[in-house]
């Protein structure tokens, strides 16, 4: 089996105008213990600013946490801006409260995951080393 | 657990009471440990370790003198009620935190929540608002109207409350905690454009910006300047409305945030106590400005340690208004408490939610608080839906007339647990208080991190008691299931922020420029000569300028904050 010396790199991010950050230092810091390295970008961030600290930090994944409810406008938002940048591979979760009728469309815009809140933080850890741990 | 049990050298019946108890724990109940064992750890989420049994050794031992520790209801140290009558004579606030869409949509709720008896109405306002957008700047973005009911100017704020009488209801306001000067001048705007002087309706304001830094995150300013806004409100209130309750001192997003109730409430006392020294330093003296400030406390884990918080910190504030700072009137040391019942809500099951909240939220009641808001049970999921509002405002209902929860005062007073908790409590706040203090207090628990170290270490804390099960929570980490956020969550009209940057545009287009100007320009002149911010921003919010205008005009003189990325 061959492993690679590179720790997977997770950019933690808030955007928008929600000031509620807790679960998102949670995360980070349950990522960090899990062995990631982890960046987070601190409140009230633009998807494009999201973007340009994801691509300076030469991330494997973007975590947003999203408690306002403006997760359909901003997350697809995101994504469109990851493509654009040339910066595809570059894998998109969410955590927070978003209803059950919207993950599929998330989904479909390239979210990748959805935890909602309440997720034990090692299930997250579980995913993103399963699907970004491998990675060149 | 011996310490408990500690008698004073001497005195045969504290002697034989000692003896017993020795006997019982040592015979009786580790004899039925040995066999049974103990369920799990009993660890308050204070890290208070929670004792099989009190009894009045605990007091005792704790030098408990009744009349100073104690006493009595609306009289020094203020434990057992701010009121000689409490809810015999007024019964605690029945309060409604609404606000959702643009204001017209949510001005039919308001007068339903009135229909229904709230007798309060705080609005909730959406994030732009909070953080001083308007609802056409780039950041507002898929925000507009979402947590909240979107203002942008005097005009959004008339429809709000078209229709609703404000001198038949006890309080309106809002949280406003960075733009205080915007929403205060607003509600005093919105009175007299109605004919009423100020003693004819109450204003009751948040306007708490040090505790965002911290932990609730729509803070604009750097915290000096804010805190400045802040207190210019309480003394524009003290020469033109003392009546109104212009700042709520908060530790419940802070407790919410992981830093614990007793954390917290050093923390919102060490605000309290920053803004009370600006006001000082302008002169007032504390008599006159203590009676303004209310504190809002919190506690959603464990029950008694609620009941034991409230009391305590009515202690910690009587102790604090006269022995630091030599209050003398009785509106002065004795603590008005608002608070916002809840619960450890779960997305699972949200109907649960309703037992939980209800009570987290009877906890308060035992406590004394004056204002009482209650969360919905959906809340953890979106906006509230009329139905989940509507259930939340009867729980209020039921527990101010049935079961008798109101008939006596404090009627936990008294119990060994509760008193050995309230005087734990008290001694954790000074404690907290104390590193505050030393760290440089108010504005260092947010320049050095403290309040966030505080914060992240008991998140952490939290989360891992949550992982390991070592605090049970059903349908999460016991009988689990899925969490869901049902579809039926309140969904706000699509159309909102179109229709709101419609309404911009439109009241831009009417409203006189040159008055405009000429207020804007007033902002400027405060900002530069440091005088009260309220009554340039009254003129200004009645020329139609808007929430996001004024903010302009104070970034522009005060600078922005900067955000932490620590975690």
């Amino acid at each position: 089996m061959v492993t690679s010396e590179r720790k997977v790199r997770v950019l933690v991010a808030k955007v928008g105008l929600d000031g509620h950050d807790v679960g998102a230092r949670v995360v980070a810091r349950g990522l960090l213990d899990a062995g990631m390295e982890v960046i987070y970008t601190g409140l009230r961030r633009t998807p494009e600013q999201v973007v340009r600290a994801a691509l300076e930090e030469d991330v494997d994944v973007i975590g947003i946490s999203i408690l306002s409810g403006a997760h359909l406008t901003l997350l697809p938002r995101l994504r469109q801006l990851l493509g654009e940048a040339g910066a595809e591979d570059i894998g998109l979760i969410a955590g927070g409260v978003i209803p059950q009728e919207d993950i599929d469309p998330l989904k479909d815009a390239g979210v990748s995951a959805v935890f909602l809140s309440g997720t034990p933080v090692p299930d997250i850890a579980h995913y993103i080393l399963e699907h970004y741990g491998n990675r060149p | 657990m011996n310490e408990h049990f500690k008698g004073r050298p001497g005195d045969p019946a504290i002697t034989s009471l000692s003896e017993a108890a020795k006997a019982w724990h040592e015979h009786r109940y580790s004899a039925e440990v040995a066999q049974k064992g103990e369920q799990r750890a009993f660890m308050s989420d204070i890290g208070i370790e929670i004792a099989p049994l009190y009894t009045p050794l605990d007091l005792i031992n704790d030098g408990h003198a009744y009349l100073e520790d104690i006493g009595f209801p609306g009289q020094y140290p203020y434990t057992r009620g701010d009121r000689a009558g409490m809810f015999r004579t007024e019964s605690f606030v029945v309060s409604a935190y609404s606000g959702f869409g643009e204001a017209a949509d949510c001005n039919q709720r308001f007068r339903t929540l009135v229909g229904w008896g709230a007798e309060q109405l705080l609005v909730a306002l959406d994030l732009p608002t909070q953080c001083g957008y308007d609802s056409d700047h780039e950041m507002s973005t898929g925000e507009v109207g979402q947590v909240g009911v979107a203002i942008d100017s005097l005009a959004d704020l008339e429809a709000l409350f078209d229709g609703i009488d404000l001198a038949s209801i006890k309080r309106v306001g809002t949280l406003g905690n960075s733009i205080g000067p915007i929403v205060l001048a607003m509600f005093a705007a919105l009175g007299e454009r109605r004919g009423l002087k100020s003693d004819q309706y109450t204003v009751n304001l948040q306007n708490d910006p040090l505790k965002e830094y911290i932990a609730r995150g729509t803070q604009i300013l750097p915290a000096e300047a804010a805190a400045r806004l802040a207190a210019d409100c309480v003394a524009w209130c003290v020469e033109h409305a003392p009546n109104w309750s212009p700042m709520t001192v908060c530790m419940n997003h802070i407790n919410a945030g992981g830093a614990g109730s007793s954390r917290a409430a050093a923390i919102a006392l060490a605000n309290a106590m920053h803004y009370l020294d600006l006001l000082l330093e302008q002169g007032y003296n504390i008599d006159q400005v203590a009676p303004l400030l209310h504190m809002f406390p919190d506690e959603r884990h464990d029950f008694f340690v609620s009941i034991a918080n409230l009391r305590a910190l009515r202690r910690a504030w009587a102790k604090l208004m006269k022995e630091r700072y030599g209050a003398t009137l009785s509106d002065a040391m004795a603590l008005r408490m608002t608070v916002y019942g809840h619960g450890q809500e779960a997305l699972q099951e949200p109907l649960n939610n309703i037992v939980r909240i209800a009570y987290g939220t009877l906890a308060y009641v035992l406590g004394g608080a004056s204002y009482v808001y209650i969360a919905s049970y959906d809340e953890a999921v979106s906006t509230p839906t009329e139905q989940s509002v509507k259930v939340a405002l009867r729980t209020q209902q039921i527990l101010a007339n049935e079961h008798g929860f109101i008939d006596t005062i404090d009627p936990m007073g008294g119990s060994y647990f509760v008193e050995t908790l309230t005087n734990q409590i008290e001694h954790q706040i000074q404690g907290a208080l104390k590193e505050i203090e030393e760290a440089g207090g108010a504005l260092a628990v947010i320049t050095t991190g403290l309040g966030r170290r505080w914060m992240t270490e008991g998140a952490v804390r939290r989360q891992r008691a949550l992982d390991t099960g070592g605090r049970p929570w059903v349908t999460v980490n016991k009988w689990p299931q899925q969490p869901n956020v049902p579809n039926t969550a309140f969904r706000i009209d699509s159309q909102t922020a179109q229709k709101q940057m419609q309404r911009i545009a439109d009241i831009k287009a009417r409203r006189d420029p040159a008055r405009v100007k000429a207020a804007l320009a007033a902002i400027d002149q405060a900002c530069r000569d440091g005088s009260n911010m309220v009554p340039p921003t009254i003129e200004a919010v009645k020329a139609h300028a808007t929430v996001g205008e004024i903010c302009e005009r104070w970034k522009h003189h005060f600078g922005t904050f900067e955000p932490s990325t620590d975690f």
